[in-house]
This record gives C-alpha cells, sequence and structure tokens, in this order.
C-alpha cells in the first residue's frame, strides 16, 4: 500500500499484467511482484555494469518534487551484451522511463523489463 | 642445357618433392572435427531479455519437477531445496545446470578433449583421446565432475560421473547424488544450431533415467566470453527475503 501511495504521487503508472516466469539465475525473483509492471520516469544516477548483475540507480521526482533513488536490477553485462547493450548505453543524467516488476516489499527498487528513452527509443532488448 | 631443359627438371624435382611429402596426422584429426566455433546460447534461454528472467521450461526448472521420476529418497532431497529456494543464491551454474542455463559458452574441439567454457569461468573438460574415468579411489565428487567422451560420426557422446550435488552450488540444481551418472550427446544439426540431450541415471534419487532435450543457437551478438568476477553483488537476505542492497558510495 506504502508503495501505491508513493507511486501514485509521482510520475508513475501502474499496470497489471499476468504472470511470467518463475526462473533468475544469481538468485530467485520471487522478490518481485513479477504481475505486476510500474513505470518510472527519471533521471540515470548512475549505470553499474557489473557481475552478478547490472543496476540502473534512478532518480524519480513526485509531484511535489521529493527525489527518490530507485534501485533498478536487470540482468549480467552479457546478458544485456546479447540484447544490445553495452558500458555506456546509458549516461549519468539521461532521462529515461523505465519498465520494472516492483519489489513486493514496497522499497524503491525492482527488476528491469523495458528501458525507453526521453525521444521515445527503446534500448535494446535484442534477443527478444 | 637449353632453357627447356632446365625447366623440366625443376618442374620434376618439385612434383617429386611434393609426392614425398607426408600429411600431418595431427592437421588430420583436426580437420576430421566439426566446427563448433562462437558464442552458443542454450535455446530457451536465449530470449531472456534484459531482465535475466529466463522462462526457459515453462513453469518447471529441469529436473526439478516434483512430478519428476523420483524415488523416497529424492522426494525427501527436493522438498527442503524448493522451501529455500527463494532465500539461496548461486556461486555459479555448475554440471549439469551450466549446460541447461542461458549463460553464454564455449565449445573448444581438439581431438584430444573438448572444452566446454561458460561466462563465468566454469570449464568442463570433455577427454575423448579414450582414457577411462579414473577409479574410484582416485577420484571423487566436484561440481563440474568427471567427463569421457567419444565421437560417434559427428556427434560428441559424453560420460560424466562424480558429480557433487548440483544443488549445493546452484540452489535451482536438482538434489541428485554424488552416484548419479549423466550421459550427453551433442550434435552440430544445423549451421548455427546444436541439438543434444542430457539423460541422468540415479538410482538413490530417481526411479529410472530423466532426459531432458537441449539446443544451442549461436549467438551473432555476442563475439567472445568475456569473464569478470562477482564484485558487485547487492542481493542480500533480509527477513527471508531478498532485497536490493544500496548501491556502494
Amino acid at each position: 500500500m506504502r508503495l501505491l501511495l508513493r507511486l501514485r504521487s509521482a510520475l508513475v503508472c501502474l499496470v497489471l499484467l499476468s504472470a511470467v516466469s518463475t526462473a533468475s539465475a544469481h538468485h530467485s525473483p520471487a522478490m518481485f511482484d513479477m504481475s505486476r509492471r510500474v513505470l518510472l520516469k527519471g533521471n540515470v544516477r548512475e549505470f553499474q555494469w557489473t557481475n552478478p548483475h547490472s543496476y540502473i540507480q534512478l532518480l524519480v521526482r513526485d509531484e511535489a518534487g521529493n527525489e527518490t533513488e530507485w534501485n533498478l536490477e536487470m540482468a549480467a553485462p552479457n546478458y544485456l551484451y546479447n540484447n544490445g547493450w553495452r558500458p555506456g548505453t546509458l549516461k549519468n543524467g539521461d532521462n529515461v522511463v523505465v519498465t520494472i516488476a516492483p519489489l513486493k516489499s514496497g522499497a524503491d527498487g525492482g527488476l528491469v523489463v523495458e528501458v525507453t528513452m526521453a525521444d521515445g527509443r527503446k534500448l535494446g532488448n535484442a534477443s527478444k | 642445357m637449353t632453357k627447356k631443359r632446365t625447366a623440366g627438371l625443376l618442374l620434376a624435382i618439385l612434383v617429386v618433392a611434393g609426392c614425398g611429402k607426408s600429411v600431418d596426422p595431427r592437421a588430420e584429426s583436426f580437420a576430421r572435427l566439426p566446427d563448433w566455433r562462437g558464442v552458443w546460447i542454450e535455446e530457451r534461454g536465449f530470449h531472456n531479455g534484459i531482465s535475466g528472467i529466463p522462462d526457459f521450461f515453462g513453469k518447471t526448472r529441469p529436473f526439478l519437477d516434483p512430478e519428476g521420476p523420483w524415488t523416497d529418497s529424492g522426494r525427501e532431497r527436493l522438498a527442503p531445496l524448493l522451501a529455500s529456494f527463494g532465500t539461496r543464491k548461486a556461486q555459479g551454474w555448475g554440471y549439469p545446470m551450466m549446460m541447461l542455463s542461458p549463460a553464454p559458452l564455449q565449445f573448444l574441439v581438439t581431438p584430444d578433449e573438448t572444452l566446454i567454457v561458460n561466462i563465468y569461468q566454469e570449464v568442463r573438460h570433455i577427454y575423448t583421446d579414450g582414457r577411462e574415468h579414473p577409479s574410484e579411489q582416485d577420484r571423487w565428487a566436484t561440481t563440474w565432475g568427471d567427463s569421457i567422451g567419444h565421437w560417434e560420426g559427428d556427434t560428441l557422446v559424453i560420460d560424466t560421473l562424480a558429480v557433487r550435488e548440483p544443488s549445493k552450488f546452484f540452489q535451482a540444481g536438482p538434489p541428485f547424488s554424488e552416484q548419479a551418472r549423466y550421459s550427453e550427446r551433442l550434435r552440430l544439426t544445423a549451421p548455427g544450431r546444436i541439438e543434444g540431450q542430457i539423460t541422468v541415471e540415479d538410482p538413490q534419487t530417481l526411479t529410472k533415467s530423466w532426459t531432458y532435450k537441449i539446443a544451442y543457437l549461436r549467438t551473432p551478438n555476442i563475439d567472445r566470453l568475456v569473464q569478470d568476477t562477482f564484485d558487485n553483488d547487492r542481493s542480500e537476505v533480509e527477513n527471508g527475503a531478498f532485497i536490493i542492497a544500496p548501491a556502494k558510495p
């Protein structure tokens, strides 16, 4: 509920989708609500091209002007590479819309499903 | 001696020299091997996307289906594994999971052995020089086991044993015992496609053999394996569930 309230006041919208996978690699995806999608609009503070996961640190500002940093998990670099990503694909300050499966805990984080640049260009899911 | 006769003599010498040149048997043995160059990804994990969430075996993971041919002992080992699944992390894939995972692989095929390497520095040595497994006294269970193989035409046939219980290394690995025996068959069936299967026999945990079909696609998107350590592990367990730890400053 806390998450829902926060998302309502921020530049966020919720989309309910059907359940997807049951599987992950480094750890179980049970921490993520894979049945839901949340759209986050914000600026990249840092893109971590690292093992065992890559991360986007995204700064999201709500309507009141309060800024929150979200921890967004992605696949490891080699999997991203296979999808057309490179270490410099995201740069600090980039304005992006990120679709995530949110953390069930309600904390500010989730699993990245899709990334769209401010100009509408979708960043690779080339293997899809 | 005329120019014509000199040229004829030189040609004769070259022909004789060429006929006497023996073909290098080592080069011949390489030439008989199939071309498995490139970087490969298991078909069902190829389309994971940027989330890294594979959906490669539908709703059940390979060799973890509760409806599988488990013995009572096998079911007893499976239950706690599934219960702890949400709070355990992988150290890597191990065997047999590295062959069933979306982690990119390379096959280095030589006459004496085939090396199978993945992006997590995991390496299998498949000896194809006719040697046997070490005797029971001389071997011990490891995460990747001991493998020997041979070629049946263009099919690589692999026999693997002495594999440590796979779930110890990878949280979603099957709870097979160290007595399990694994048989694989791999063959290039089309350009950019290797098909095969893994069959497990383990009287301690399985009532009968269990086979999974596998297929690897050569990816055009990756031209080399880039190895790295887990230097930014932010997955931590808190109150019985994983969290994403804050980014290091």
